[in-house]
């Protein structure tokens, strides 16, 4: 059951993490980004999380501003796709606590990471939170062994509330709870 | 990295595309100017990629920088490697040049101490990894999952970075790999358990055989999972255990026919019933209810797989009628998705037809992914019952219909019309108002397939030639229905002639009205359409004649070209070519429904096998392939069958309107798309480790002694200790096979296998009673129980495979001690009956003779003596017959052989020792001729052994010898 991208979308059709699976050029990917895009972001509310597209499936899930869309093989089971976003978004959330948009904005890269530890070739690799939560931390002690105060920054704080008061009315919301 | 942070808030802040473009592109020079000045510090050159990086996520082009970033995963630093990798993921694709300069820091960090390098390796090999890093690769990603050593986080990935290298390229995973990455599937952590089934799902797809192990594996840890609760806490995902390895496990089970073994059965069967219990109950929770419901469906999907275990099959039909008409809208496209693949596998459509009007009602959801579903469910459904109301719905339906799903929609109807016809007007006027109503969305492969139908079916004809003329005589009529309208009316109008409405001016008029309005590849069937009519109706001849004249001056040269010809066929003194050229054209050669193919094309080629398509019994007939169904061909029978077709002399040639249909490969081509795909199934032929052929060194010490006795030890080593008990009652025997483990520590993932020789499997049958544990602690046992029957006389013993983890993967091949002479009864006679039976029975074929010393010859230490043989004759399950022969040293022994299927066999020994010789003669006749051969060679070889003539040198065994050899053995 090979996904074979996973793609969060804001809902200005902003492209925030996109994760591909399968190799695929430049042109492919663009013109999937579109597509998909374009169709996720005509979906109302209430109707089911699937949807057909070209040979494939595409899963998504709205949180808050953000749609998280996963694409996979038409045999593929939709409901277990749609819990490894679920996943997903609680592995960042007890990672960053709270997440928001913001946070995988500011800290892309960490959310990469989370991702990897989650997703391999496409496959769930492990469902436990707190297996990955540890591989995380290892990850950011060493880091802070290596950069001082790097764990200051990891967290944008003082940026966040620069970003707050300069584009006022557009506040972060928390993409679960 | 306050710098990063800095610049997406400036992004971040610019409210026009143009501001960010700016912005953006102030950054790229400042970035491109500092790697040109160079003498970064790791920390800087680990930001300005970062900031590419944000960049390239947001959508444009980064063109430079890759060097610097691929050069980061060099660093010393995990942090910076980090990132290097990130970029190198984002960045770079497996051709990308830049890969063959990382492939040895690559190489460095899966070979470093520190796992969390080893993971970042295995995560860019998994990421970008082809066929050269693969090859560079794959052995040390290999011994990252098999070692004793790897952490289980590193065993996960690396089980998932080999599942990429071998989809990319699938000889990089070698074949005698194949076992110990089975055996991970019993791995105690749930992560790599999940990883390495996915791993295992790919390859036993490709190599059934070979990964066959994996199905038992499967089936036990479905039902500790499910049964037993054996998971950590963690893995409880909102109250469901570890869905996605039940999910996995449950597609698994998929990909190999149901198992024959009733104990792999009786396991499966109660997991699914568990999960079956357990969705009884609908969780408010979201995330529990999805996953429960992730679970469910691939469960319902299996008990349609397995197909045998009715029980589950009802439980399941009248829950799919609710999931269908749910007001979750999820469930209601599942419980269409799997209504549909029911529809594909079972007996009887009934249990589905029940909800007839709820499917259709689905048709009008407000969803469209539930409305496709519906339709895929309708066409699969469908059969000659219900044909025409569904039809008629989807029909209605198409009115309406998405553009995105028109075309398929057009193409299943057709179809539907088309297998379930049964009637000549029905499907002449469903098929016509089909592409009236949906023109636009018709695909060539249908409009033609409907004149070759018509072409094909004598009795259609008239029907089909009076409503296309309706049609075409129309004020608005799709250029579509004119095309068959050119060619329907060109052939079969001179049958409607006479008809009121029908006379050749009419038709004529009516074609010549479309005419203008058309494409030019409509105006050439219409004027090939009107040379026909020149020879059929010559009183129209002078309106046509204007026509070609008119188009002989046209700017489309195709057109000119036919009007000149056309003009000149015409024009000549005799009509004797017109005649040829205008003949009746033959009826169209079978062929395959160019409309299935144009409709498979659309599902084909998806990475992972379909277990079954869409389109009911018949689509899934060919379980092998999933090849197009056989479908009727051209030739239908309608109720009102007339006569075959007169064949005519198959003049047709190019000139007449349908060019395009040399092609009958062309159509076919599209048919053999299964052999698409990127790993296609390997021809290799795998050894099978379990067979005679690969019995492990000194199998055969346990087994000889087990030759004449019912239990004892059949193998032992440091690590483990077999023993065997059995018993024998006529043709049926319990075997039970005790394994103690010796080693200091627990062994894990234990296995064992049976095999016997293909040959020989209907002459001996088992069933197995139950499997031994997957752990055994340290100093524990665990049991196996089989139970065996021979059907007729048998030669070959059965052989079994054990394997299991202590540290590496340990494995013995070991010949099983059930032998046909254990299914004797030792009888008594008196020495009258010997004799006469003896003589009865007679020489050849019925008896076999032997002559025989002992294997070595006198000097290789080993002898006859009266108390081996006896012993010997006795294990064997002879009755010896004391005093019958006259000569004191011989042996005489009869016994009756049992066998389910051959009946009882009578059989008689006489063995003459001469102990100065040190030779027997041994001779056996037995009331069948198969059964002496096989009985002399096995005594024969088990005789030739002989006994030690060194003076006993072993002591007795202790008592406690015996109780730590047999303690735990023989008291269960």
């Amino acid at each position: 059951m090979p996904g074979s991208y996973l793609i969060l979308l804001s809902r200005q059709g902003k492209v925030r993490l996109a994760k591909w699976f399968t190799t695929l050029s430049p042109k492919e990917k663009a013109k999937i980004i579109k597509d998909v895009s374009q169709l996720v972001l005509a979906r109302r509310t209430r109707m089911c999380n699937f949807l057909e597209y070209k040979d494939s499936k595409i899963v998504y899930r709205r949180y808050a501003s953000l749609f998280f869309i996963a694409g996979c093989a038409s045999t593929d089971n939709e409901l277990i796709t749609l819990e490894i976003v679920h996943r997903y978004v609680e592995q960042m959330d007890k990672y960053y606590g709270n997440v928001c948009e913001l946070d995988i904005i500011f800290n892309f890269q960490k959310a990469y990471f989370i991702l990897d530890e989650l997703l391999l070739a496409g496959e769930m690799q492990e469902s436990s939170k707190k297996n990955v939560l540890r591989v995380i931390s290892a990850q950011d002690s060493i880091e802070d062994t290596e950069v001082s105060g790097a764990w200051l920054f990891r967290f944008y704080g003082v940026e966040l509330c620069c970003y707050t008061f300069t584009a006022p009315g557009r506040y972060p919301y928390p993409l679960i709870h | 990295m306050r710098g990063l942070v800095q610049f997406i808030a400036d992004l971040r802040n610019a409210r026009a595309r143009e501001l960010e473009e700016k912005r953006i592109n102030k950054e790229l020079a400042n970035i491109r100017q500092k790697f040109k000045d160079g003498n970064l510090s790791g920390y800087h050159k680990k930001k300005y990629v970062c900031k590419l990086l944000y960049i390239y996520i947001l959508g444009w082009n980064v063109d430079f920088g890759h060097l610097e970033a691929v050069n980061l995963i060099s660093a010393n630093k995990y942090s910076e490697k980090q990132i290097g990798y990130l970029a190198m993921t984002l960045f770079l694709h497996e051709q990308h040049e830049l890969l063959h300069l990382v492939v040895n820091s690559i190489r460095k960090d899966l070979m470093d101490h520190n796992e969390l390098f080893n993971c970042l390796a295995l995560h860019a090999i998994a990421n970008v990894g082809g066929r050269e890093m693969g090859e560079a690769l794959s052995g040390e990603v290999h011994r990252l999952l098999i070692s004793p050593t790897s952490k289980a986080f590193v065993k996960k990935k690396a089980a998932l970075t080999l599942l990429r290298l071998y989809r990319k390229h699938p000889d990089i995973v070698q074949p005698q790999w194949a076992e110990r990455i089975i055996s991970l599937m019993d791995d105690a952590d749930m992560g790599v358990a999940l990883s390495v089934t996915s791993l295992v799902m790919a390859l036993a797809q490709d190599q059934p055989e070979q990964y066959k192990g994996s199905y038992v594996k499967a089936a036990a840890r479905m039902k500790r999972i499910l049964v037993d609760g054996e998971y950590a806490a963690d893995y409880l995902y909102y109250k469901v255990p570890c869905p996605w390895i039940q999910v996995k496990l449950l597609r698994l089970l998929q990909y190999y026919p149901p198992s024959e073994d009733t104990h792999v059965r009786d396991l499966i069967r109660e997991s699914l019933q568990k999960i079956l219990n357990l969705a009884l109950e609908m969780p408010k929770n979201v995330q529990q209810n999805n996953a429960q419901n992730a679970v469910l469906f691939e469960a319902i999907n299996l008990i349609i797989h397995l197909d045998t275990e009715q029980a589950l099959m009802k439980q399941i039909s009248t829950r799919l009628g609710k999931f269908i008409q749910s007001r979750e809208t999820n469930v209601r496209y599942l419980g269409l998705e799997a209504m549909t693949h029911l529809a594909a596998r079972a007996e009887t459509l009934d249990p589905i037809k029940q909800h007839q009007a709820i499917i259709i009602g689905s048709l009008k959801d407000r969803d469209i992914s539930v409305r496709r579903k519906g339709l895929d469910l309708l066409y699969s459904m469908c059969d000659q019952t219900n044909a025409q109301p569904i039809v008629g719905e989807l029909l209605q339906y198409l009115q309406n219909a998405d553009f995105a799903i028109r075309e398929e929609m057009v193409l299943k109807i057709a179809i539907l019309t088309e297998k379930y016809a049964t009637d000549i007007q029905w499907y002449v006027d469903i098929s016509l108002r089909l592409i009236a109503m949906a023109g636009d969305h018709v695909s060539d492969e249908v409009w033609q397939r409907v004149i070759q139908i018509v072409t094909n079916n004598e009795e259609l004809q008239v029907y089909a030639a009076q409503n296309i003329l309706q049609y075409v005589k129309a004020d608005h009529c799709h250029e579509t229905l004119v095309k068959i309208g050119g060619y329907i009316l060109g052939e079969f109008g001179h049958l409607i002639a006479d008809d009121k409405g029908g006379s050749p001016i009419e038709q004529f008029l009516a074609l010549y009205g479309k005419l203008q309005g058309c494409s030019s590849g409509t105006r050439a069937i219409i004027l090939s359409c009107f040379i026909k009519f020149v020879n059929l109706f010559p009183e129209i001849k002078p309106r046509i004649m204007y026509v070609f004249e008119t188009y002989s001056y046209t700017l489309d040269s195709e057109l000119q070209q036919r009007a000149c010809e056309y003009l000149a066929l015409a024009r000549l003194p005799t009509d004797d070519l017109l005649r040829t050229v205008c003949d009746e054209m033959p009826p169209f050669p079978e062929r395959q429904s160019a409309l299935l193919s144009r409709l498979h094309q659309k599902h084909a080629n998806t990475s992972d096998k379909r277990t079954w398509v869409v389109g009911g019994k018949d689509a899934n007939a060919n379980e092998r392939d999933f090849t197009l169904s056989k479908n009727p061909g051209l030739k239908r029978a309608f109720s009102s069958a007339n006569g075959r077709m007169p064949q005519s002399n198959g003049a047709a040639n190019g000139t007449n309107g349908m060019n395009g249909y040399s092609g009958v490969t062309n159509d076919l081509a599209g048919l053999n798309m299964n052999d698409a795909g990127p790993s296609e199934p390997k021809t290799l032929k795998v050894p099978n480790l379990a067979s005679a052929a690969h019995l492990s060194p000194d199998w055969e010490i346990g087994y000889n002694k087990l030759l004449l006795k019912g239990e004892g030890v059949l193998y032992e080593d440091g690590q483990i200790q077999i023993g065997v008990r059995s018993e024998y009652r006529s043709q049926m025997a319990c075997v039970i096979l005790y394994f103690s483990n010796k080693a200091p520590t627990a062994v894990t993932s234990f296995t064992t296998t049976l095999d016997l020789e293909p040959a020989e499997k209907e002459n001996l049958s088992w069933e197995v009673k139950g499997l031994p544990e997957s752990t055994i602690h340290e100093g524990a046992q665990s049991q196996q129980m089989i139970m065996f029957e021979a059907k007729k006389v048998f030669d070959k013993s059965p052989t079994i495979r054990i394997s299991y983890l202590a540290g590496a993967l340990q494995a013995l091949t070991l010949k099983l001690p059930v032998v046909i002479h254990k299914f004797m009864d030792p009888a008594e006679l008196t020495a009258d009956d010997f004799f006469k039976r003896w003589k009865q029975i007679g020489g050849a074929p019925r008896e076999a003779q032997r002559i025989f010393g002992v294997k070595g010859g006198k000097d290789g230490g080993r002898e006859f003596n009266d108390s081996f043989i006896r012993e010997t004759v006795e294990g064997f399950r002879w009755g010896v017959l004391d005093g019958v022969d006259p000569n004191k040293k011989n042996f005489v022994g009869a016994s009756v052989l049992h066998t389910g299927d051959g009946g009882k066999f009578g059989c008689l020994l006489r063995l003459e020792p001469n102990y100065g010789t040190q030779k027997v003669r041994l001779t056996i006749r037995a009331t069948d001729e198969s059964v002496s051969p096989i009985l002399i060679k096995l005594m024969e070889e088990r005789l030739a052994i002989g006994v030690s003539t060194a003076p006993e040198t072993t002591e007795a065994p202790t008592f406690r010898d015996i109780s730590d050899a047999f303690g735990n053995v023989l008291v269960p």
